[in-house]
């Protein structure tokens, strides 16, 4: 999911690329050294915050509390969303905040453990339309503007599913989403529909009274996940797994900081201040359509239910028959993971491991 | 010996090994990180170049169309269209202000503060001024262009000396015959050589209108296939990309080069 | 040649300046300039650098018109002068360098002229097949003119292809097809070398040649020239008539506050040759001390008119000077 748009993507990819990979273990120290990479995003944010908060210390080398406590140095690499998937697809970081959809791409040439779910989307992503559109037939006659092949359009078309419409009734045309946010609230003939997620929908909703929601990504729960991914190669690494405690254990301990009433409006202006310039008002909005996986439990739920299978075979299967994957991946879910490799796993030992340390 | 001059045959070779090395260094690049990850996509090795481009160019079974085609159409029209009505419009506002001082001191301010202005960087300007279709990409490429091309020509008409033009109205000119026939012949070269130099930040300024906006073409292509990981196909249509404005960069110079010979020689 | 028809060519003035003043700002440079050239004359104009001899050039020329006074034409066709404004085709003009348009071949340098003159824009746009026709013939007239000057063997060549010399002569050709009043050279040799200068000085001797012929005939003498040079053996030489601007002259008698600028200080007959005939150095020598002295040493001549007497030996003589 393309959170945020850049066009420096390429110069940084092409950096990235370039630099030989590898992952550094601390000379000094000997701490073992592991990247994430993370985009601004209101659950992924957390490890920015964090990371200003001096929970973690991002900087490589350098260690905050958590970080000793398992041992580990956390490196953080802050990047667009789509320069974070082409890091991860080339091995430049251990780990990624991605989406449930985008990480099927990656893992076929990278196994891959999710290990912490951080938010699904209720109502984050949505279908925008002027105030005369009150029924999705009248979408056939015009074309529907927003990021092809991303979460935009699986949250249209799982929609049109619902609601009982052939996806090849409808003209899904490739736009950024910020750019067609921009168009529809400058008013732009042809643009009466897009299917934009935040900020770029409460943005459009604040400045143009006569848009409204048709459809989000309430109807679909539990199907547009965010969450951290994690190589296997990079987890079979010594500390490793360490590394993935000490990633769940940041973004706890950050959540925990956002219930805290002490503390919890000034970590939700941190959470949002690069995402958008939302208000605070908004941000608890942005919050409520991006919903945390606060406790370890519904972390541990997402990743094991059969309610996530379900979803992600759907996710699949829209992948392939969109052409984003060449090929399915084979997933697990569940903490034991199965005799033959699989590219994708779901698996939740890490968070009750956390779980289970003090 | 500095400068000491080898023969054409030496240095096309030397040419030709030059574009060896780099590829040869894109092997060992492509080579450790396949070592590192066996399924990498990131640095394809030579075959899945070889798949990315069967699949650039072979019939696309979903829209029944080929990529290359459907994107070099889009592209290109965008581009020549942008680059037509910018190169017209710098000839008429150079002419202007390297023609009549009170153009050239109501139009030169501007010209500069807006030659340094990313073109990219105004999306919204250029939403509300063209639309989002074609006409978008076309005034994005035009704006782009025309301030650096308008001043390079009016210094180009700057420099047409005084004693040419006294010459010229000597021998029965008119003001418009001035700038037909004398004015905007001797800048012709200068003109192609500033054309040349602007297709470059034309095509940037257009592939990354398309990443953002477009439904079709290089750019809209290029960052779908990247995010999808597929740098087999993205690499490709780099390729592509640099062999036209190579080509276009020739075609220019063998242009300047026929018909101006008067310009190529004379600098000499 | 009788006097009354030496008198009745005094009559036909083709480029007259009248009480011409011109000045930069509060920096005055021309004073009352009179200056009357008939025509068929080849007219040296000389001075020390910074007299303005060039501003006075423009005026001529018109593209700088005098701030004070007026510059008279008479165009070919026409018995009465008129005020100069702008360039035009009735005056001639090669300049040192950027003469020849650097993107014709000399041929069409040549012709380019009689294109601007005779044809439109709009006639070469919308009647190609007319102005084809014409065209033609605009070449094959410049080819005429070329052979004449020698250079039938490159109209094809480009200006950068051809040497200073070569070039300084197609851009005379280029003025000379226009058949001007009066062709003006601005310090047209300055930047050859000696042995090529001598040649074009001797081409302007064939044009002086031809002129005599005509008057001999009863014919209009065709070619009447101003040039401007520095160099007073090339003046005295190609000349017939030598006229000096200097700065250096007295002007308390006129109670003006500053320095009212250069006037004519001489102008004199010169002695001409034939291009085939060697040049009296005696006669050289004493004009070129006599000009030296008079416009060129800082030592203030109290009367400016002392040596204006082009005239008076006009009247005297008997017969055209170069009456050959």
């Amino acid at each position: 999911m393309t959170r945020i748009s850049l066009f420096r993507f390429f110069v940084f990819a092409a950096l990235v690329l370039i630099l030989p990979a590898r992952t550094v273990v601390c000379e000094e120290t000997k701490t073992p050294s592991f990247s994430l990479a993370w985009s601004e995003y209101p659950s992924w944010s957390t490890f920015g915050v964090a990371d200003e908060v001096k929970l973690i210390d991002g900087e490589k080398g350098k260690m905050g509390p958590i970080e000793k406590k398992w041992n580990v140095d956390i490196v953080l690499k802050e990047a667009d969303y789509d320069s974070c998937l082409v890091m991860y697809g080339a091995s430049q970081c251990d780990a990624v905040c991605i989406t449930n959809m985008d990480v099927l791409n990656p893992c076929l040439s990278r196994p891959s453990m999710a290990i912490l779910p951080t938010s699904t989307s209720h109502g984050a992503d949505a279908c925008l339309v002027t105030e005369d559109i009150t029924d999705v037939k009248q979408l056939k006659m015009m074309k529907v503007y927003g990021l092809a092949k991303t979460v935009s359009e699986y949250c249209f078309v799982r929609n049109l599913e619902i609601l009982g419409e052939k996806e090849k009734d409808y003209r899904f045309t490739n736009m950024d989403p910020s750019a067609a946010a921009l168009a529809m609230q400058q008013k732009k003939d042809g643009f009466d529909a897009i299917v934009v997620w935040n900020p770029y929908v409460l943005e459009t909703l604040t400045k143009r009274k006569d848009v409204k929601v048709l459809f989000d990504s309430t109807s679909i729960p539990g199907e547009i996940i965010d969450m951290v991914a994690m190589s296997k190669a990079s987890l079979d690494m010594p500390g490793g797994q360490a590394f993935a405690c000490a990633i769940i254990d940041t973004f706890y301990a950050l959540v925990r900081r956002m219930d805290d009433p002490k503390t919890a409006d000034d970590t939700l202006v941190a959470l949002g201040e690069k995402f958008s310039n939302l208000s605070l008002a908004s941000m608890k909005e942005v919050v409520k359509q991006t919903q945390f996986y606060k406790q370890p439990d519904q972390g541990i739920t997402v990743l094991t239910s059969q309610n996530t299978q379900d979803t992600m075979k759907k996710v699949v299967s829209f992948c392939v028959a969109h052409d984003i994957v060449s090929q399915p991946p084979t997933l697990s879910y569940g903490n034991a993971e199965p005799q033959k490799p699989v590219m994708l796993s779901f698996n939740p030992m890490f968070i009750e491991k956390v779980k289970n340390t003090p | 010996m500095i400068r000491r001059a080898i023969d054409k045959k030496k240095s096309l070779m030397i040419g030709v090994l030059s574009i060896l090395v780099l590829m040869g260094f894109y092997s060992l690049v492509s080579h450790w990180q396949h070592q590192k990850n066996p399924d990498d996509s990131t640095i394809p090795t030579w075959t899945q170049l070889g798949q990315g481009v069967q699949k650039i160019i072979e019939v696309n079974p979903r829209s029944d169309e080929r990529w290359i085609v459907v994107d070099s159409k889009a592209t290109m029209s965008r581009l020549f269209l942008g680059l037509f009505f910018g190169v017209a419009g710098a000839v008429v506002i150079g002419l202007l202000m390297g023609c009549f001082t009170p153009f050239e001191a109501f139009l030169a301010p501007p010209m500069s503060l807006l030659a340094k202005v990313p073109p990219t960087a105004a999306l919204a300007v250029f939403f509300v001024l063209a639309g989002t279709d074609t006409r978008m990409y076309v005034a994005m490429i035009s704006f782009g262009v025309l301030p650096t091309l308008a001043q390079s020509i009016y210094l180009a008409v700057k420099e047409v000396p005084d004693e040419t033009l006294y010459k010229a109205y000597t021998l029965g000119a008119s003001q418009t015959e001035l700038i037909w026939n004398i004015i905007l012949r001797h800048i012709m070269p200068k003109m192609l050589d500033a054309v040349r130099l602007q297709i470059g930040p034309a095509m940037v300024y257009l592939i990354a209108a398309e990443m953002v906006v477009g439904d079709v073409g290089f750019g809209y292509r290029i960052r779908l296939q990247s995010r999808l990981l597929n740098m087999n196909v993205v690499y490709p249509y780099l390729a592509v990309l640099a062999a036209f404005g190579f080509f276009m960069d020739v075609l220019l110079r063998r242009t300047q080069h026929i018909f101006f010979r008067w310009y190529t020689h004379g600098k000499r | 040649m009788a006097k009354d028809k030496h008198q009745a060519f005094k009559e036909d003035i083709v480029l007259e300046c009248r009480n011409l003043n011109h000045w930069f700002g509060p920096k005055r440079v021309l004073f009352n300039i009179n200056l009357k050239i008939i025509r068929g004359e080849i007219v040296s104009l000389v001075g020390p650098s910074g007299c303005g001899k060039s501003t006075l050039l423009r005026a001529i020329v018109g593209t700088h018109p005098p701030c004070e006074g007026d510059v008279m034409i008479k165009p070919r066709d026409s018995d009465t002068a008129r005020v100069v404004t702008r360039p035009g085709r009735d005056r001639g003009i090669v300049y040192q360098q950027y003469t020849l348009f650097p993107f014709l071949t000399a041929r069409e340098n040549v012709a380019v002229g009689l294109m601007l003159d005779q044809t439109s824009l709009p006639f070469r746009l919308f009647r190609f097949q007319s102005w084809r026709t014409m065209k033609k013939k605009h070449l094959d007239e410049a080819d005429a003119l070329l052979n004449t000057l020698k250079l039938g063997e490159s109209v094809n060549q480009y200006p950068h292809e051809m040497s200073g010399g070569m070039r300084q002569r197609v851009a005379i050709a280029q003025a000379l097809i226009m058949k001007p009043s009066v062709l003006l050279l601005d310090e047209p040799f300055g930047a050859l070398d000696e042995a090529t200068r001598e040649e074009l000085q001797k081409m302007l001797l064939t044009l002086y040649g031809e002129n005599t012929r005509a008057r001999n005939e009863d014919r209009t003498p065709p070619y009447t020239i101003l040039i401007v040079t520095h160099e007073l053996n090339e003046a005295i030489y190609v000349g017939d008539r030598v006229v000096a601007l200097s700065q250096h002259w007295d002007h308390k008698d006129l109670g003006l506050s500053g320095h009212p600028g250069a006037t004519v200080v001489y102008d004199c007959m010169s002695p001409v040759f034939r291009p085939s005939e060697a040049p009296d150095f005696e006669l050289f020598r004493k004009q070129r001390e006599m000009l030296r002295a008079v416009a060129f040493e800082a030592r203030h001549i109290t009367d400016p008119n002392e040596h204006v007497q082009f005239w008076q030996e006009y009247d005297a003589r008997e017969g055209w000077a170069g009456n050959l």
